[in-house]
């Protein structure tokens, strides 16, 4: 007769309480290059060369009298936990902003970038922060 | 401890039964960071620029303008939803697929909303919603 140690039982019914786990993501938009970004000098930079660096923006804003291009970018990762019983699933989402604001002259006056997609992780468990 | 294989295999047998679908769903969907009244503190209308809180904050989600400035909104989201399915428990039992499910969703939405002067300096802020740490409850009634 075969037995099984207690380890060996505990790995065996981790392996079959475990149906599986699933890692997906998603992203809207272009990747905002920090070169592109740096590339841009403010009181120096125009318009046309923002949008020859950049690319035409998402979002075109008229703010305080002055045009204020924004580019974004959305990353979602989910992570899953199918047990038996129950399924823990998690969808974090964060964005990357670029707001690049323009005097009436259309010269650069502020670059403003967030890039919170980089320390975004694939998380499973629902409960605390 | 030692487990027989006959005790093996009925537990495996009936962990292959409930594997056909789980009874119980836990979902959290999170955009952005949840701010919170604590995050927002160091903010001081009449005095903080707009710069400052993205210095700390990072860039808001949107920029508008009024009548009186800008308004600077930050926006996020922490939904949490869960749902259980009673039906489950016959699964074993019963020929057809039973469902008795009650679940519940909360959208966490909120927002905070920064009025900025043409100066970009904050005159005042608030959150849209004040939300209160919400649980996971699947209980519907």
């Amino acid at each position: 007769m075969l037995f099984f140690k207690p380890l060996t039982g505990i790995i065996v019914l981790a392996l079959v309480m475990i149906q599986g786990c699933a890692f997906s993501r998603g992203t809207l938009g272009e990747d905002i290059r920090s070169e592109s970004v740096a590339a841009i000098k403010k009181a120096t930079t125009t318009k046309a060369e923002v949008l020859d660096l950049l690319g035409a923006p998402d979002r075109l804003l008229q703010v305080n009298g002055r045009d204020v291009f924004q580019y974004y970018r959305y990353d979602a990762k989910v992570g899953s936990l199918l047990l038996i019983l129950v399924n823990f699933s998690r969808v974090s989402i964060k964005s990357d902003d670029l707001f690049v604001i323009l005097n009436r002259d259309g010269i650069v006056e502020d670059v403003i970038l967030s890039k919170r997609t980089d320390g975004l992780n694939f998380r499973f468990w629902p409960f605390g922060e | 401890m030692k487990l027989p294989l006959s005790g093996v295999c009925l537990m495996l047998l009936v962990a292959i039964m409930c594997v056909s679908s789980a009874g119980c769903n836990v979902v959290r969907i999170t955009l952005n960071t949840p701010l919170t009244p604590n995050d927002v503190a160091f903010v001081v209308p009449g005095q903080t620029t707009l710069a400052d809180v993205i210095a700390k904050l990072g860039t808001p989600d949107s920029i508008t303008e009024s009548n009186t400035g800008v308004v600077a909104t930050y926006r996020f989201l922490d939904m949490k939803y869960s749902r259980i399915n009673f039906g489950w428990l016959l699964k074993p039992f019963s020929p057809v697929d039973t469902d008795l499910i009650i679940s519940r969703t909360g959208f966490g939405t909120d927002a905070l909303e920064l009025l900025c002067d043409s100066n970009w300096v904050v005159t005042h802020q608030s959150f849209l919603r004040r939300l209160s740490d919400q649980r996971f409850n699947p209980n519907p009634f």
